[in-house]
């Protein structure tokens, strides 16, 4: 790295030892360097070493099988815990997906150009009688011009053929000209719109942005987390008599939970929300009509603030905001959609009921979906008679879980999660 | 269900004439075809599709359905079925409407039943411990029918039954009988079932689809007869026959692997292959299963259905579409291709072989004419090796060699693909010849798949040595494969038979096999035992490589 400093190399080989525990990952290697030619040598190290055995009862026994072979992980996390909670999610995935995890953090971005990697691999043994899996994790922070220009500390350092993955923890600056030239040479963002500040709105219409321009896929835990909501409610319509009410649906209401005492737009994150209902119009084949904006006294005037929301509750007892509207077109009729606000311990934004109301031929369907801890619960009435009531089971998902789902090359629902990505941007007036 | 009201009674949905305006995957596997933009049209389908099933785990969830269990007491059903209906049940793909009657002949009540599969879900489920809320829901929709299986009241009750499952429980009359039985008792049940009526479809009354496990038949002869009473109850679409080897996830990469790839078929052929290996090795032995395995034998329970459904996924041709009877079709051409062997060449290319006492994983074990349950004398086979040749275009001229022996040094099954030397010698510096290339499929354990390939070795001079490209599943995907069982009764609820074995398929291979079985029969036996247990195998079988100029693969 041009300018970087280049004190010796400290190396650490610690490949010898018993064998790991089934599933624990057992770290095999680890140095440090401190350019980018160092890091290259340190990597061909690890695997030229010939000796990188473990133990059993003092004789040699397990060669360190095979690196993994699947794809490249970029790491951009912007604060230095931000990078050690990733590097722990990734740990847990050694024997599963990443081939070389880059994790880079970039500080002082007006110092002097300088650059520090720890280079480390874990291994993981599938089960007692097979042979070890390892995966190489590089950390790598860089200062000074360095750490403004990481896509030329990335690009040296991925395997050449295997796929980008990009996962952007936080909140990532899409639009920037440096996660640019970063998006440019990933082929999969892995983001998590539910943690965005402010209602998450304008980085939602970001990320549909950059997905088209550089043709990536995206997986956003908000969207992945909500697969046992959107098994749920598909479920409903698998019984051949509702199924036809899916093409009549008059109304999606959302509702959602807060910890702001207003409740008023730009206060909570509503990225869930909006993908639950972007995922129901991209799959039924509707058209935004009327984006989403703010309810004021039953219409949506699109003025109504945070600050507008806290004078009034100001002037008396709290009153929450009664949240956003949109319209839906589907085929000739309008589809309206409300997503509410409503006080919650749960953490803010997350979708607390999804309720579908449908017409055909003069009867009404009504399905009501909700969720707690492991459980999602159905129930549907026709013409107000109750005519279904279902729990599924379906735990609520880890990061790590949700991290093995997102970076599962080609994974599921690639096409179904740029689609539902798409029509929330549009929701989102973008 | 535990609605206030029941739903509505089944309207007519699309007429059946109409095909949907989209094809709709059958099954994950097909789901993962179709992105490959290799959707396969459907006749049979006539719902109208739910748009918000694209993208999930299954593009369609199975119809409501009740599935009878006969044999729901016996050792089958507690292993592998009702593990593998739990666990579907356990990760949702089994629609709530679904009711389990089993029937047996043990005077259980539902109670004794359900505890009964509690402590067999304890003992053989994959995923501990068993989630008590899961399990709650599950054995609510558990039943026990008791009765005889030849009696007529036991099926009269039964169809009661099934009605009230319809009418309580909305499984609207999809049925899917699955025979864990005895396969002696696969006629009469059959032929009750036909009899009680229950096999017949009624158009929008549901769908009858029965699950018959191995062994389909003995020989050639009884294959036939046993197909002709199943044929004569029920439609062949309607016949799905596990062979649970077609539901391994490796066995199925195999498809993958040649169809999926496009480097190995140029060469997948008698101009660049040698010959080909098949191997089923198993360090165990026949685990209490004396009685069986003397009716069976390893010819029966190995060659006949394993080793031929591996045999023809390596050599048929590629299917039009992935469509069931298009890739069964493809598969039953490989068998039928088999040249016949005559008496003489069953005695040169056959062997066979039994194990006597000896080691194995440091442990000694009996021979097999000591296990429990078996002859003293026994002539039964726990060793096969065969040499056979694919009379077509493709394969003419390349041996297959296929091997598969209880009490083998180790585990391994494997597929090995031994290509032709190198034509001409280049490197005559070097001490010996470069080794031919091999590409080796592991099925099991530490699934795989290896490339052997010369390389030079490093110093001065040419000195070619072999090296192995190794790839293992595990260093790329660990995430949890669904159990053989899972894979196949999921296919059979959704009406995918691409993975279950047609009556020709199974008429084909018994056409292979029950020759060699009637010139043994005949023939004096070898000196049996003839290999040690932690051997692999007898002389005969390297020497019948050894006649070629080959040997066996070291595993």
């Amino acid at each position: 790295m041009a300018g970087a400093a280049a004190p010796p190399i400290a190396t650490r080989t610690v490949g010898t030892g018993r064998p790991g525990t089934p599933g624990e990952p057992t770290l095999r290697w680890a140095s440090r360097a401190h350019s980018i030619a160092d890091i290259e040598t340190e990597l061909a190290r690890i695997w030229a070493v010939p000796k990188l055995t473990t133990r059993v009862e003092g004789v040699e026994e397990r060669h360190i099988a095979a690196r993994t072979s699947v794809l490249n992980l970029v790491v951009v996390a912007r604060r230095e815990e931000i990078g050690e909670h990733a590097a722990a999610v990734i740990r847990q995935l050694t024997g599963r997906h990443p081939s070389r995890t880059l994790i880079l953090t970039s500080a002082d971005p007006e110092g002097r150009s300088w650059l520090d990697a720890d280079i480390q691999a874990f291994c993981v043994l599938p089960r007692p009688d097979a042979a070890e899996t390892c995966a190489e994790q590089i950390h790598i922070r860089a200062g000074g011009a360095a750490g403004r220009h990481l896509e030329a500390i990335v690009a040296p350092l991925l395997i050449h053929d295997l796929p980008v993955t990009l996962w952007w923890p936080s909140e990532p600056p899409l639009s920037s000209a440096a996660a640019r030239d970063l998006l440019a040479m990933a082929d999969r963002l892995v983001v998590d719109g539910s943690g965005w500040t402010g209602d998450g709105l304008v980085r939602l219409r970001e990320l549909a942005a950059a997905m088209d321009r550089d043709r990536l896929a995206v997986s956003d835990f908000a969207l992945v987390r909500q697969s046992r909501w959107r098994e749920a409610i598909a479920s409903v319509f698998d019984l051949p008599e509702f199924t036809p009410y899916l093409r009549s649906i008059r109304r999606i209401a959302l509702t959602y939970g807060t910890r702001d005492e207003t409740g008023a737009p730009g206060t909570t994150n509503v990225v869930k929300p909006v993908y639950h209902v972007a995922w129901l119009a991209s799959r039924l084949e509707m058209t935004v009509d009327r984006p989403l904006g703010p309810v004021d006294g039953g219409r949506a005037t699109g003025r109504t603030t945070a600050r507008t929301a806290s004078r009034t509750a100001a002037a008396g007892p709290p009153i929450l905001h009664r949240g956003l509207v949109a319209t839906l077109r589907a085929a000739k009729s309008d589809v309206s959609v409300v997503i509410r606000p409503v006080l919650s311990a749960t953490p803010a934004g997350t979708t607390l009921r999804v309720e579908i109301l449908a017409e055909r031929r003069g009867s009404e369907l009504r399905a009501d979906v909700t969720a707690e801890a492991e459980t999602v619960h159905v129930r549907v009435w026709l013409d107000g008679v109750a005519a279904l009531e279902r729990s599924f089971l379906a735990a609520r998902r880890t990061e790590v879980d949700l991290l093995g789902d997102s970076i599962d090359a080609g994974g599921r629902d690639p096409a179904i999660a740029g689609d539902t990505i798409r029509m929330a941007a549009r929701l989102a007036g973008g | 269900m535990s609605a206030t009201t029941a739903p509505p009674p089944t309207e007519p949905t699309a007429p059946t004439s109409t095909k949907p305006a989209k094809d709709v995957p059958r099954s994950i596997r097909a789901l993962r075809l179709a992105r490959a933009g290799k959707r396969r049209p459907d006749r049979r389908e006539s719902k109208i599709e739910n748009p918000l099933r694209e993208g999930l785990r299954l593009e369609r969830m199975p119809d409501p359905f009740v599935l009878v269990l006969f044999g729901g007491t016996g050792d089958l059903a507690h292993r592998k079925v009702l593990p593998a209906l739990y666990q579907l049940w356990r990760t949702n793909l089994l629609p709530h409407e679904f009711m389990l009657v089993a029937i047996g002949r043990r005077p259980y009540d539902d109670e004794t039943f359900r505890a009964d599969i509690r402590a067999s879900l304890e003992r053989f489920s994959r995923v501990l411990p068993i989630d008590e809320a899961v399990w709650a829901s599950f054995r609510e929709r558990i039943v026990y029918h008791g009765g005889d299986f030849n009696d007529p009241d036991t099926y009269s009750r039964l169809t009661a039954r099934l009605d009230a499952c319809d009418t309580e429980h909305g499984t609207r009359g999809n049925r899917l009988y699955y025979l864990a039985t005895h396969s002696s008792s696969f006629p009469e049940i059959i032929g009750e079932l036909g009899r009680a009526g229950l096999d017949h479809e009624v158009h929008g009354a549901g769908w009858r689809r029965i699950v018959i496990e191995k062994p389909f038949g003995r020989d050639l002869e009884s294959a036939i007869r046993l197909n002709r009473e199943v044929g004569k109850v029920f439609r062949e679409s309607q016949v799905y026959r596990i062979d649970h080897y077609l539901g391994k996830e490796t066995v199925r990469n195999l498809l993958v692997f040649r169809f999926g790839n496009g480097i190995f078929e140029p060469i997948w052929n008698r101009r660049y292959v040698d010959h080909v290996q098949i191997t089923v090795a198993e360090s165990i032995g026949i685990e209490n299963r004396g009685s069986f395995y003397e009716e069976t034998g390893a010819s029966r329970d190995f060659l006949q259905n394993h080793l031929m459904q591996l045999l023809s996924l390596v050599a048929m041709e590629p299917p039009a579409s992935f469509d069931a009877d298009a890739l069964r079709d493809e598969k039953v051409k490989v068998v039928r291709a088999i040249a016949p062997l005559s008496p003489d060449e069953i005695r040169r290319d056959v062997v066979r072989g039994q194990y006597g006492r000896g080691w194995v994983a440091a442990t000694e074990v009996p021979g097999y004419r000591d296990e429990r349950d078996v002859d003293p004398e026994s002539e039964t086979e726990t060793f096969v090796a065969a040499r056979f040749a694919i009379d077509d275009w493709r394969w003419a001229g390349v041996p297959f060699y296929l091997r598969m022996g209880k009490r083998l040094p180790k585990r391994a099954t494997e597929i090995a693909i031994q290509f032709r030397a190198v034509p001409h010698r280049l490197f005559t510096d070097a001490g010996a010849d470069p080794e031919p290339n091999l590409l080796a499929m592991r099925i099991q354990p530490d699934e795989g798949i290896l490339l052997r390939f010369g390389a030079k070795v490093p110093g001065l001079g040419i000195d070619v040595r072999a090296v192995n490209m190794d790839f293992t599943y595990g260093s790329a995907f660990s995430v949890d494969s669904p159990d053989a069982y899972e894979t196949l009764i999921l296919d059979a609820l959704l009406g995918d038979a691409s993975l279950f074995t047609r009556a020709d398929e199974v008429e084909q291979a018994w056409g292979v096999v029950t020759p060699i079985i009637d010139v043994w029969a005949d023939s004096p036996p070898p000196e049996f035992p003839n290999y040690e247990a932690g051997s692999w195998g007898p002389p005969a079988a390297d020497e019948l490589l050894a006649r070629d100029g080959r040997r066996w693969r070291r595993i």
